[in-house]
Formats: structure tokens, C-alpha cells, sequence
């Protein structure tokens, strides 16, 4: 997919990188599975802690739990390279399709609303960057720190309440979405409340932080060259984004662990049955099984996005191709 | 920090505490100031003492007696609010100082020794930063069970990655400089290089990351409150939110102003000075 560059250094940072996303992988199910697993008994948790002594060891009986480590170790490696995260013991089901269920109301608001809070945050970034410490760039930091200070309680919560319940300018019946025979205006008017949230929510810490990549690259000197041959400032202003593709993709990859899991809050003041909720659920329920199976699914697909970005950000930026990450 | 941070030539001489936060950075420090009066006056009992107690009718409004009204079991809502701050400056200060001996020392750990130390340190950030940090906090929750102590565990043993990254690469910055390869080469020990040449010039982005953790911990406890997993005994700001946030549509507006007026103030108020700190330093 490289060019091919002389002597292909390009080849092997993206292998590199591949590799140690595996690496990475490996990893997280070793700290998720094995030291949860060695640290915590199932049993305990899901009785709560007023159980009496004998009932745990009937239930990890029940469970399988008393059989040897090395056994259930075997299980858990045949059963993760079948894509089977195993049984949620509360909930009756598999904890794969579960969250396979959970996935589609989450993406349809937190998809549109990270979109959504990224291109306002680059775009105020960049306007507030050309002139800082000027009106626009004042104007615009102060809005984002306030939006970051208030906690993302508050914005949803009184969002709900008062543009939802009170003013009735946005639809509230109709989740769960799945499965319901709705048409597609129903749907963006649904999710339509919680994808803003979701932005509002979003957009003031992302535009502080791109705000200080663009001063950062503003202040390149490549961009005074281009202006001293007297290209149009829009056009320089292209190349400032292009240069800055770099950390706005890595900024991207930092968020992707968010938007697997979707907003709690969002989830919960909404009743929304996404991977949030699904998470509150084995909270409530004292479900370990299936925590432990959110956490190892949404890293993996995480650390898939993430390389996947890396990968972009080689194509565009070819600085990255040669020395790997800079 | 009596020792100047190195290479920073357009700030010439020692600049004061004071001067460096400016108007806005100190006023936010006497915010903060504020809050840990009203904190320790709540927990000493000096205001806000009878906050279980059933005074008034449900959801009365602000007026006379309760100056901030009452919550959904006619309990005094100003005093709930008052015995709120302690747990918030309680996570906020309990899970900044965890967050900042995990990140902070393996970060320096990895950073300085490099080596195999460095890339097993890095490969152990990296898959728990891909854990999605929300899951993390709910897992932990769900181990641990509720409480302000479980709840500092919980963001100061998830929390870290970022922190670890920001000191790896300023101690790996250092340990290639110049006067700590000189005591090296004299025999210092790496305890005395530790203290004497790293923890200075660490100073100034521990302590503007301790600020930011100490934002990031109020957050976080406002959050597991909502869900019922922070303190169980005193009255906790997201808790409120919880159990009040529904009735704002009927007109209930005082819980929610109660609980986030001074939740976001906090936090705003903290932020500012991160944000002085660290274009000071």
C-alpha cells in the first residue's frame, strides 16, 4: 500500500505497529481476565457482600469456578479464539451478542455527535488560533473551558429536562430504536438530543486541544513561505490542516475509547439500551462476566481503531512513514 | 521549585507564585480557598451539621428557615449541599495524589531507566489506556463496591496512562541531559539522581498535573455518585443530581442548581489555575 520508498524503511513501521497492536491485545485480556479473575471470585460479587459463606462455594461450584486455574485458563484461551467471551451468569445470554445488541443505539448518537464536536472543535481551534490572545480566540476558550468545567452531569441532565420535558423541542418516547419499525426521520429525531449532548459535551475539551495544535503549527515557517508567493490565506490555511493531520488523528484515536462505550449518563437519563447502559446493568447486577467481557471487546476494538488511524495518518503525512510515530 | 525550569529564556528571574496565576488564577485559588473552609466547617460541624435530618415538607421551596429549601425527603438541602464539598475534596485530593504516585513513578521509572524496564512499562500503558476508561471505573466499582475509598482507588489505579506518558517522556528528555549524564559518570546513585535532578525539573508538570488530576477525580466521583457508588454516608453533589436531576422539568429547580452550581464552580475554578500553571511554567 506504501509508494515503496528506497530500501522500503516505509515497509516496516506500519508491521511495527501491527505487531505491537497484538501485543496490546494480549495484554489487556491477560490484565482483564487473569488478574480480575485471581484477585476477585465471581461468586462473591454477584451474592454482594451480606452472602453467607456456604452459598458462595455452592455457587462456585455451580459455576465451575472450584475446578483448577489451568483448566478454566485452557477454556477461556479456546473460548477467546472462538470469539465466545462465555455466559453472563446474571443475565442468561452470551455475553457476545449482548454487547453485539448494545452497539447500534450507542453509534447512533455517539457516532453523529463525535463527528459532530470535532469538526466544531477544529474549526474553532483554527479561528481562534490565527489570532491569540485576540477577541475570537478569548471568546472561544473561555465558552470551551466553561463547557469543560461543568461536568457532563450537568449538561445532560438539564439538557433533557429543560429541552426535552419542559420545551418539548425534541422527541422523547420511542427508544429502543432496535427492531422497532420506525422510519429514518424518526430515528435522527430521536437520537438528534443525545448526539448534541453528546458534542456539547465534547467540544470544549476538543477545542482547547486543537486550538494548541494549530498554534503550534500556525507558527510554522512553511506557511509564511507560502504566503510570500502570495497563495490565498484559505489555501494556506489547507496546508496548516494537512500539516496538522498528524495529531488530529491521533487526538481522534485518544477518543475512540469513548465512543465504544457511549456516555453513561447520556444512556442512563435517556434509557438508551447502548453499551453504557449495558455496563450500568452489570454494575447493578453485579455482573463480572460480562464486565470483564465490555472491557476486553470494546479495548479490542479500540486498539483496531487506533491502528487503523496510525495507518491513516502514515498515507497522508509521509513524515510518519519513514520513523515510525514522531 | 527554588531551581528556575531550564531553557525557558523569555522568563528571566524568579516570578512569584502570585504573579504567575494572574487576576483570574487568583481569584480561582481563593475559589478554591473558599471551598475548603466550607469543607472543613462541614465536617467540623460549625455549619451544615443537621443534613439527615426530616425538616420540612418535600421538595419545599427556598425561603425562610431553609435558604436553599428541601430535597425529595424534606431534608435540609442547603446543608447537603455544604456536606457535599467534603466528599468531592476528598476524591479530588485522595485520587490526584494516587493518580500522581502511579503515573508519576512508573513514568519516571520507565523514562529514566529505559531499556526493557521502558518497553514493558509501555506496553503495560498501552493496554490499559485501551481499556475504555468508563468500563475500567464501573469495574472497579463493581470489585470494590461503593465508598469514597474505593472510589480514589478506582481513578487512582485506572487513571494514570496519560501521566505516565507526559513524565516518561520528560524524564527520558532529562536523563539524556547533560549534568545528570556528568553525575552519573561521578557515581551518583539514582535515588540522589532521583531527588536531585529529576523531582526539581519534574516539579512543574507534577504539579499542574495535579491540578488537572484533582479536576478529573471531582468528575469522576460526580459520576460513580450518579450511580450510586460514592460515599454512602454523607451527601455527595452527583448524588444529588440523581436523585433530583427528573424533577427539574416540574419546576424543581433548586436541588439541581444546589448540586451543580457549586460542582461546576469547583471544577472551573481548579481549571483555571491548571491552566495558569501550566502557561507559567
Amino acid at each position: 500500500m506504501d509508494p515503496g520508498y528506497p530500501g522500503s524503511v516505509g515497509r516496516s513501521a506500519p508491521l511495527g505497529r501491527v505487531l505491537s497492536s497484538i501485543v496490546t491485545v494480549v495484554l489487556v485480556v491477560v490484565i482483564v481476565f487473569g488478574i480480575v479473575d485471581a484477585l476477585v471470585d465471581p461468586a462473591a460479587v454477584a451474592l454482594g457482600q451480606g452472602a453467607a459463606p456456604g452459598e458462595v462455594e455452592r455457587l462456585r461450584a455451580a459455576w465451575g469456578l472450584d475446578r483448577p486455574w489451568t483448566t478454566r485458563l485452557g477454556e477461556l484461551v479456546v473460548g477467546l479464539a472462538s470469539f465466545d467471551l462465555g455466559v453472563s451468569r446474571v443475565q442468561q445470554a452470551p455475553v457476545s451478542s449482548l454487547i453485539g445488541q448494545a452497539f447500534a443505539p450507542t453509534l447512533a448518537y455517539a457516532l453523529p455527535g463525535m463527528l459532530l464536536a470535532t469538526s466544531l472543535g477544529i474549526g474553532g481551534g483554527l479561528a481562534a488560533a490565527r489570532r491569540v490572545g485576540g477577541a475570537v480566540d478569548r471568546a472561544l476558550t473561555g465558552v470551551a473551558t466553561a463547557l469543560m468545567s461543568t461536568s457532563s452531569l450537568i449538561l445532560v441532565i438539564v439538557g433533557h429536562q429543560l429541552l426535552a420535558h419542559r420545551w418539548g423541542l425534541f422527541s422523547l418516547v420511542g427508544w429502543p430504536l432496535v427492531g422497532a419499525e420506525r422510519g429514518l426521520w424518526t430515528l435522527v429525531g430521536l437520537a438528534l438530543l443525545p448526539a448534541l449532548l453528546w458534542a456539547l459535551v465534547q467540544v470544549g475539551p476538543d477545542l482547547r486541544h486543537y486550538r494548541s495544535v494549530f498554534v503550534r503549527e500556525l507558527g510554522e515557517p512553511y506557511l509564511d513561505g507560502l504566503r510570500s508567493r502570495g497563495i490565498a490565506e484559505g489555501r494556506v490555511l489547507r496546508h496548516a490542516l494537512r500539516g496538522a493531520s498528524a495529531p488530529i488523528l491521533a487526538r481522534i484515536a485518544g477518543r475512540l475509547p469513548h465512543l465504544v462505550v457511549g456516555s453513561l449518563v447520556i444512556d442512563q437519563v435517556f434509557n438508551i439500551p447502548g453499551v453504557g447502559g449495558l455496563a450500568i446493568t452489570a454494575l447493578r447486577t453485579g455482573d463480572l462476566a460480562l464486565c470483564e467481557g465490555l472491557a476486553v471487546v470494546l479495548a479490542i476494538i479500540t486498539i483496531a481503531g487506533q491502528l487503523l488511524l496510525d495507518l491513516a495518518a502514515a498515507a497522508i503525512d509521509p513524515r510518519l512513514r519513514a520513523g515510525g510515530r514522531r | 521549585m527554588k531551581r528556575g525550569h531550564s531553557g525557558q529564556p523569555e522568563r528571566s528571574g524568579s516570578v512569584g507564585a502570585g504573579q504567575r496565576l494572574g487576576v483570574a488564577g487568583r481569584l480561582s485559588a481563593g475559589v478554591l480557598a473558599a471551598f475548603v473552609v466550607i469543607a472543613l466547617g462541614a465536617s467540623l460541624g460549625l455549619w451544615g451539621a443537621d443534613y439527615h435530618g426530616f425538616v420540612a415538607d418535600p421538595y419545599a421551596p427556598p425561603g425562610a428557615g431553609l435558604w436553599l429549601g428541601a430535597d425529595a425527603l424534606g431534608r435540609d438541602l442547603g446543608a447537603r449541599v455544604l456536606q457535599g464539598a467534603q466528599v468531592s475534596l476528598a476524591v479530588g485530593l485522595g485520587g490526584a495524589l494516587l493518580t500522581l504516585a502511579t503515573g508519576g513513578v512508573l513514568g519516571a521509572l520507565a523514562g529514566f531507566r529505559g531499556g526493557l524496564v521502558d518497553r514493558l512499562l509501555v506496553a503495560l500503558t498501552d493496554a490499559v489506556a485501551a481499556i475504555p476508561p468508563l468500563i475500567a471505573l464501573l469495574g472497579g466499582a463493581l470489585i470494590l463496591g461503593p465508598g469514597v475509598a474505593s472510589v480514589i482507588v478506582i481513578i487512582g489505579l485506572s487513571q494514570w496512562t496519560g501521566l505516565f506518558r507526559s513524565v516518561r517522556a520528560e524524564a527520558r528528555r532529562l536523563a539524556g541531559a547533560d549534568f545528570v549524564r556528568a553525575a552519573e559518570a561521578m557515581g551518583a546513585t539514582s535515588l540522589h539522581q532521583l531527588r536531585v535532578h529529576l523531582l526539581p525539573h519534574l516539579a512543574p508538570l507534577l504539579l499542574t498535573s495535579a491540578v488537572l488530576y484533582f479536576v478529573h477525580a471531582i468528575k469522576v466521583e460526580a459520576l460513580l455518585a450518579f450511580f450510586g457508588q460514592s460515599s454512602q454516608e454523607l451527601p455527595s453533589w452527583g448524588g444529588l443530581l440523581a436523585e433530583c436531576g427528573s424533577e427539574l422539568a416540574r419546576g424543581i429547580w433548586w436541588p439541581v442548581l444546589g448540586a451543580s452550581l457549586p460542582l461546576a464552580l469547583l471544577v472551573l475554578a481548579a481549571q483555571v489555575v491548571a491552566d495558569r500553571l501550566s502557561d507559567a511554567s
